[in-house]
């Protein structure tokens, strides 16, 4: 199948030359569809110095259906969901946008990218949205705590 | 498909009246495929979404609605988020289906506005097989391609289709100058590859049967990645001629490129179209003629070519319902394998055998719906020539030909006789065998008495057809008959020249 093949070039390109703050495995050597990613926190937030663990599944019909990212890693996100899926699941990740031409790194760096800017319009934990949209430090200190309490995943 | 967000709508001919009033878009294909549930959550939800299906019950369009929100709680709220998230209407069908007769579609209208039910009848006797596609967003990229790939076949010209896949294949290079890479789009390309191999190998093999195609173009994987290989062209023609898009597209060309044209299934829309075409399809010399089934005056729909080649060798048609494309076929032209040739066939020229599937005259509805049109010899005299096909003499010694069994028309149910002509609403027609050569030409108004040993009436299969009674078709006179112009032909003709002495002999 040709998304196997594709599949194969896009990790070897990941590998082969790294995005800033990602790196990427396969969780299984057998199994080109389940990629481990670790993103390191941006700088200029509050996930600076967090390592996370984001797992990266290709569905079967790859690349005509965007690949699934969810945080192995709780984090305190407007766009994440606080539960054990940790998923994300908004713009380019949209089904509907979703463009079977998309690189997975690029994928990769608009999740990490996220972190920076999150989308509290899109926001699929409506609590949190409110807090970063109008109490900006009382947000950013809870996210740092977390960090320093989950975000530790070593790669 | 939102075409009221084009700007230049009316300056396409084919734009006028593109919404049914009383019809929702998807009305058409909701009553083909029979799922009443289809777009029961769109019109609560859709604000005019780029696409009927996912996209217009996005997380935007429900939090900017003018529903109260407040009363729901928070859970209530992701619940129905995550609900809406998920919806796919459930679409049923082949995403290509066989050929099937257009009568289908014309049923479907049966009981629908007026205007429609007569263009779709009229359809079905202008264009008598179609082909329905599933209509998952998808519907109008797979009818131009199937369209293609299955006119490439018809034609089995081995080298056009090497010069094709060569061409397709060079615009490649396209995709280059638009920034893709080819590590992401050469799946697309091999799928596409993939069928003119199979192409190739079916007309080597002899193969006369489409149905290989029609199995590829139902593997979701190989339609999909045909599918996005003509989008990713589509997309990079576009921008690499903004000059005849940019301003027919409501947004900056990328942002309409991305948002319309390289996703999985965005519905394609007429600028989307008119690129598929000139950047994809054009080239191959087959015209794309649009035929647009709306609620505008006249009993027919309205043709629009969008190529610009008169000589194309093949033409792609589609069939436009607003939001929805499928594929439409002329009738076949058959080749007559009978041995014998019925005198009177032979009279009227090139008539096929009747099969409802293959009418291979030109069936033009508003002349066969004219009452005694064609015992007007006004018309008659203008009628094409006569085909000097090898005729055989009727027998001098019988004055009727008596047809073989297998030539007269069996009633499709043995028990009823056929109907008596009396029956039928218009004039039969004069499907006599010739008279006595020697005898003169009856005139048209003093036809011989039908009795229960008179000459044969050919039925056709559409006398049995209430619907289309109206429309039977009416051959043109016999040998004899001074209306015919079959002599013209003989080079020894010499018209009879009346001289006022002759009166007097």
């Amino acid at each position: 199948m040709g998304s196997q093949k594709r599949i194969a070039k896009e990790l070897a390109e990941l590998v082969e030359s790294p995005p800033e703050g990602i790196k990427v495995e396969l969780a299984n050597e057998a199994d080109l569809y389940d990629w481990r990613v670790y993103l390191n926190g941006p700088e200029n937030s509050p996930f600076h110095n967090g390592t996370f663990l984001v797992k990266l599944k290709f569905p079967n019909e790859y690349p005509f259906k965007p690949p699934a990212v969810n945080f192995a890693t709780k984090i305190y996100h407007p766009n994440v969901t606080n539960d054990e899926k940790g998923s994300m699941c908004l713009g380019m990740l949209r089904p509907d946008e979703w463009k079977p031409s998309s690189r997975v790194v690029a994928v990769l760096q608009f999740a990490r990218q996220l972190l920076a800017e999150p989308m509290p319009d899109d926001a699929v934990e409506g609590r949190i949205a409110e807090q970063y949209k109008n109490d900006r430090a009382r947000y950013e200190e809870v996210a740092r705590d977390w960090t320093r309490r989950y975000a530790n995943e070593k790669a | 498909m939102s075409l009221s967000d084009v700007p230049f709508a009316h300056f396409l001919p084919y734009n006028h009246n593109h919404y049914f009033p009383d019809y929702h878009d998807l009305s058409a294909a909701n009553s083909i495929y029979q799922d009443p549930t289809f777009h029961s959550p769109a019109p609560v939800l859709s604000h005019g979404g780029s696409s009927h299906f996912s996209a217009s019950v996005k997380n935007r369009s429900a939090a900017k609605s003018s529903f109260n929100m407040n009363t729901l709680s928070t859970e209530e709220m992701e619940r129905f988020q995550k609900l809406s998230n998920e919806f796919e209407p459930d679409v049923q069908g082949p995403l290509v289906s066989t050929k099937q007769s257009t009568q289908a579609i014309a049923m479907d209208y049966a009981n629908a506005d007026p205007t429609l039910a007569t263009k779709t009848s009229t359809l079905a006797l202008t264009h008598p097989t179609s082909r329905i596609m599933k209509g998952d967003g998808n519907c109008g990229w797979r009818a131009v391609a199937f369209g293609y790939f299955e006119n490439l076949f018809a034609l089995r010209d081995l080298v056009l289709i090497q010069n094709e896949l060569v061409r397709i294949k060079s615009l490649s290079s396209l995709l280059d100058q638009v920034g893709h890479q080819d590590y992401l789009y050469e799946i697309f390309v091999d799928a596409t590859e993939q069928v003119f191999t199979q192409l190739i190998q079916a007309i080597q093999d002899g193969v006369r049967d489409d149905s290989f195609l029609v199995d590829t173009f139902n593997v979701e994987y190989s339609s999909n990645a045909i599918l996005t290989h003509f989008r990713l062209l589509t997309g990079a023609w576009m921008k690499l001629n903004p000059q005849r898009y940019q301003a027919f597209v409501p947004m900056p060309l990328n942002q309409y490129c991305a948002t319309r044209i390289e996703t999985v299934k965005s519905e394609i829309d007429e600028v989307g179209l008119q690129a598929l075409i000139d950047g994809v399809i054009e080239r191959s010399g087959f015209a794309v003629e649009i035929l647009y089934l709306d609620r505008s005056r006249g009993d027919a729909v309205t043709p629009h070519l969008l190529t610009t080649n008169q000589a194309s060798i093949e033409t792609i048609r589609l069939l436009y319902r607003p939001g929805h494309y499928d594929l439409l076929y002329r009738p076949e032209p058959t080749v007559n394998m009978e041995p014998v040739v019925n005198y009177q066939y032979a009279m009227t020229s090139n008539y096929s055998p009747w099969d409802q599937g293959a009418l291979s005259f030109d069936v033009n509805p508003t002349l066969m719906s004219i009452p005694n049109l064609m015992m007007d010899p006004a018309f008659a005299m203008g009628a094409p020539p006569m085909s000097p096909a090898p005729i055989s003499p009727p027998a001098p010694s019988s004055p009727y030909r008596v047809s073989s069994p297998q030539e007269v028309y069996q009633a499709q149910i043995p028990t009823s006789p056929p109907p008596p002509p009396v029956q039928m609403p218009s004039p039969p027609a004069p499907r006599m065998s010739a008279p006595p050569p020697s005898g003169p030409p009856p005139p048209m108004s003093s036809l011989p008495n039908r009795s229960s040993d008179g000459p044969q009436i050919r039925l056709n299969p559409l006398v049995m057809k209430p619907n289309l009674s109206h429309s039977l078709p009416i051959t043109t006179p016999f040998k004899n008959s001074p209306y015919n112009q079959a002599h013209f032909q003989n080079q020894d003709f010499e018209p009879i020249h009346w001289e006022p002495s002759d009166s007097r002999k």
